[in-house]
């Protein structure tokens, strides 16, 4: 028995023995894995005519990785929402199988980045008994998110790829150090806010919020810098809710709209890749063979779909330039139709509906903005994306979380759920003591 | 705090249904119109995934077929005869839009009709071949007769039964190798498109039933027509006057026979010598401008022709002949003794007879197909009933079974019966006796009209035609063609007798297996 799990036992030991939200947790569980069993199966059938040869493998695997989620929770963050993990677990794994049958190569990568995702999410709960550790580095954390955001403009480490310099590499691992910057961040917003947020309650005054206004500054310059349009959004979309929240006061809002109309028209008069970008997104079939081709291949993807969906493995979604990545979005609409689309929608809604529980019930002021900030992170990335590939706001560079392929993207949101599940456990052993 | 993150809730909710709101629209309600944009090329690809079926002759020469392809799609069109039927079968292809056959039963060869993919109850589980062979009523024999008979000359073999419509040989030159169109690499076969698109000679158009030439003398067999079903007209009389020129009334140019040369006589004589002047005052002074329009458009002038074959060519008649003037008794009354016993005395001129009188001899504004032609000469052969002309006959199952039997249907009556076989026999007699000699093949019933029809070039170049029919003896015609040799060297009322008639011949023997 490690020292974290006797700490933990040893605070609540009553809720700690109620196991009904990790069987809730097991049957769906349980579901996931046949729904994405069964559509791996499908999608190999509509690609290759036959039932894979690895389909039992494969099955083992997912139990196997669903089972080590479940178990690590049930040990130690038995109370935590049920909901929580099968959601992302589902979302992974129809990405994972709507990449399978895109690119079998990235897929074996993709499994490889699935596996390390879980040891991390296993990791989080391990090293974080409680939230609250957090709550005490948090200038450490703001410095760290802050290096982290930096790291690609470090020659030597960084990597210009597509366009965006947002890849680092260390020895022969190449990944993109923002997706945990995002975390770091939200737990060091979180963090200062719960002492500044008395006096901003009363007062709003610059020389209060300078330490997150530089944060925020500094990482929407590096952003910006780095030509990262989708993060610098992120960024700025966490600062002004978390903010919001926890002054209470409607100021901040329109100061952040205010902020964002000035900031958006500076970077568009400033940016040539801006202004393609909106000039795509106001009009992607003025060039459908050039600038607007991914955009207009997404939606004839879209379009191709319709409501049942070409079936998996049936349509030509490898079409569509980035369709692993950003664009998965589009391939899930083509093969499994309005139906999965729409699924994934409210996938992230029940996520983002989950975190935003855990925000409104915990009792300390730091679990609260910590878990606000989280969901924001995944409630606003999901819909940049999926906004941007269906033509709702321009279109920004940024992964689906847990559906696109990404390695450091999935690594940072099985952390990022792990962070979600621990405030869940700590607020609902809270509740039942 | 909490209510601030309650409005967050809402304003999630409120974000994600505009994203499912713009799902709606691009996944249902605008998924046509965006499935039908012109830089949408997945239906494409969709066609190129899968297999269709072949096209087969009439006596089972593979014409079109897929293959597996390991390129950009999973399986490329083949013609295996190459352009010999390029204009009939035409292309489907991945750059170019599709045409012929590929592209008129595109739903069929691919199995996409509801009654291919549902023909019993088993097929809702299983999973059948459902394209469909296209069964062709063209005969390889006779198409390659007319492709070695025309050889490197620029015109148009049309041969069909006229009793059925079904097209027997259908051929232009110059074709095209649909292959080169079919090429799976867009750029060959984009290069292929614009180097037969620039060619002056136009290879890619189907000459046979895409194209209008004048039709010259062949159109005699209209003014024919039009003349006996006028009532004044019959095989033995009148007899028009033995004369050099016709000089038209009101007034304009006198119109005279190949060679300045003497003729007239009853209608199978005129026939027979294609007598230019008694037909164009047959046209103007006997028929009239509403019986001519009438004679026309009843074998189809004017109309566009229904066959299987995409976008084919309206054959013209003109029917404006300016305000009526006054009748022929009015202008010929006098100068020939003001017989008022004349029998074409109350048919009225118009200011523009003149021209009246040189569409009847398939000059000034008459242009035809040469399957129109081939049309013509068909409804005569059938006893005044043309039908429908149709290149697909069956639609077969992977199984051998019949998806579909396209059956003859009467395209329109053209004529009375009697009119009919008074014209075949006047064409009888001008194969054995007059200017469509050289059709002639031993044993078999045959008649025919031969046509020259100057394009006004210098030196002169005319468009040699022969139309006719062929049968054995005693039987109905089961044989009706058109050949047309363009911009051919020379023009005499010789001109499509030597020159299309024996090309004609070819096809008729081949037809009737005749060595």
């Amino acid at each position: 028995m490690t020292v974290t799990g006797s700490a933990i036992e040893g605070v609540n030991a009553n809720p700690l023995r109620d196991f009904r939200p990790r069987r809730v947790e097991a049957g769906l569980l349980v579901m996931v894995a046949a729904t994405v069993g069964a559509a791996y199966g499908l999608a190999s059938f509509g690609t290759s005519e036959a039932i894979p040869a690895d389909l039992g493998p494969f099955l083992l695997w997912m139990f196997g990785l669903g089972l080590v989620v479940h178990l690590a929770v049930r040990r130690w963050a038995s109370a935590a929402d049920p909901v929580l993990v099968p959601v992302a677990l589902l979302l992974n794994g129809l990405g994972y199988v709507v990449i399978t049958r895109l690119d079998g190569g990235l897929a074996a990568l993709q499994s490889t980045w699935t596996a390390v995702g879980v040891g991390g999410f296993v990791a989080t709960l391990l090293v974080l008994p409680r939230a609250r550790i957090l709550e005490s580095y948090r200038y450490l954390l703001g410095l760290v998110g802050l290096g982290l955001l930096m790291l690609p403009l470090v020659p030597g480490f960084g990597r210009e790829i597509n366009g965006a310099r947002i890849w680092a590499s260390v020895g022969p691992i190449n990944f993109q150090p923002g997706e945990f910057a995002k975390l770091a961040l939200a737990a060091f917003f979180a963090a200062y806010l719960v002492d500044s947020r008395e006096l901003l309650r009363t007062r709003l005054e610059l020389r209060d919020l300078a330490p997150i206004g530089a944060a925020w500054a500094i990482s929407l310059g590096v952003m910006v810098l780095e030509r990262d349009l989708g993060s610098s959004l992120l960024f700025f979309a966490l600062f002004v809710v978390v903010l919001w929240v926890a002054s209470e006061r409607w100021i901040v809002l329109a100061f952040g709209g205010g902020l964002f109309v000035v900031g958006a028209l500076l970077s568009w008069q400033l940016f040539d890749h801006v202004q393609t970008r909106v000039d795509i997104w106001l009009d992607p079939f003025a060039d459908p063979k050039g600038d607007g081709y991914q955009i207009v291949e997404a939606s004839f993807a879209l379009a191709d779909g319709g409501l049942s969906g070409t079936g998996l493995g049936h349509g030509e979604p490898g079409r569509i330039p980035f369709v692993e990545t950003d664009f998965i979005f589009a391939a899930i609409g083509e093969e499994l139709g309005m139906a999965g689309s729409a699924a994934v929608l409210m996938a992230f809604l029940i996520l983002v509906g989950s975190g935003l529980r855990i925000a409104l019930r915990a009792s300390r002021i730091f679990d609260k903005l910590f878990a606000l900030g989280l969901t924001t992170l995944v409630g606003v990335q999901a819909f940049v994306i999926i906004g941007g590939v269906l033509r709702v706001v321009p279109l920004t560079g940024i992964t689906l979380p847990f559906v696109s392929y990404g390695g450091s993207s999935l690594v940072a949101n099985y952390a990022l759920l792990a962070l979600l599940v621990r405030l869940s456990h700590e607020q609902r052993t809270a509740e039942m003591t | 705090m909490n209510p601030r993150i309650r409005r967050l809730g809402i304003a999630f909710v409120l974000l994600y249904m505009l994203l499912f709101a713009q799902l709606n629209r691009v996944q249902f309600f605008g998924a046509e119109r965006l499935q039908e944009d012109v830089n949408n090329t997945r239906g494409l690809i969709r066609e190129f995934g899968r297999p269709r079926g072949p096209i087969v002759t009439a006596d089972g020469v593979l014409l079109a077929r897929s293959l597996p392809s390991d390129g950009s799609v999973d399986f490329v069109r083949e013609y295996p005869e190459g352009d010999l039927y390029a204009h009939i079968v035409g292309y489907q292809s991945l750059n170019v839009a599709a045409t012929g056959l590929e592209r008129v039963y595109n739903d069929e060869l691919a199995g996409l009709p509801v009654e291919q993919q549902f023909t019993s109850l088993g097929d809702l589980f299983a999973d059948r071949d459902t394209t469909a062979t296209l069964r062709l009523s063209i005969r390889h024999d006779v198409q390659t007769a007319a492709r070695d008979a025309l050889g490197e000359r620029r015109g148009s073999v049309v041969a069909l039964d006229p009793r059925t419509g079904e097209i027997i040989a259908l051929w232009t030159y110059p074709s095209f190798d649909p292959n080169r169109l079919a090429d799976p690499d867009g750029s060959a076969a984009n290069a292929a498109h614009d180097e037969l698109q620039s060619d002056p000679a136009d290879p890619l158009l189907a000459k046979a039933y895409r194209e209008i030439f004048f039709p010259g003398s062949t159109f005699k067999l209209v003014t024919a027509a039009a003349g006996i079903e006028s009532g004044l007209i019959d095989a033995i009389g009148p007899v028009f006057a033995e004369r050099e020129v016709y000089d038209p009334i009101p007034a304009g140019a006198p119109i005279r026979n190949f060679g300045g040369s003497t003729c007239g006589g009853d209608l199978v004589e005129i026939l027979r010598v294609s007598c230019n002047v008694a037909f164009a005052e047959m046209g103007a002074e006997w028929v009239g401008p509403e019986g001519m329009v009438n004679a026309a458009e009843s074998f189809g002038f004017n109309t566009t022709p229904n066959i299987d074959l995409p976008s084919p060519a309206t054959s013209r008649f003109p029917v404006e002949f300016g305000e009526r003037l006054a009748d022929v008794d009015f202008y010929r009354g006098f100068e020939e003794g003001g017989d008022p016993s004349r029998s074409n005395g109350s048919v009225p001129i118009h200011e523009d007879s003149a021209r009246l009188a040189q569409t009847a001899i398939g000059q000034n504004d008459v242009a035809a197909t040469p399957l129109q032609m081939a049309l013509v000469a068909a409804a005569i052969a059938n006893g005044g009933v043309m039908m429908t002309p149709h290149v697909v006959v069956e639609l077969v199952a992977a199984d051998g079974s019949l998806y579909e039997t396209i059956g003859s249907e009467i395209s329109r009556i053209a004529m009375r019966t009697s009119t009919a076989n008074t014209l075949a026999d006047a064409m009888r007699v001008v194969a054995n006796e007059g200017t469509a000699r050289n059709l002639l093949v031993e044993g078999l019933d045959i008649g025919g009209k031969t046509g020259t029809a100057q394009i006004g070039t210098e030196p002169p170049k005319s468009h040699a035609w022969i139309v006719g029919f062929a049968g054995l003896p005693g039987e109905e015609p089961s044989l009706a063609f058109a050949v047309i040799v363009e911009a051919t060297e020379g023009a005499s009322e010789q001109t499509g007798g030597r020159v299309a008639a024996p090309i004609a011949r070819s096809v008729v023997k081949a037809f009737f297996g005749i060595s």
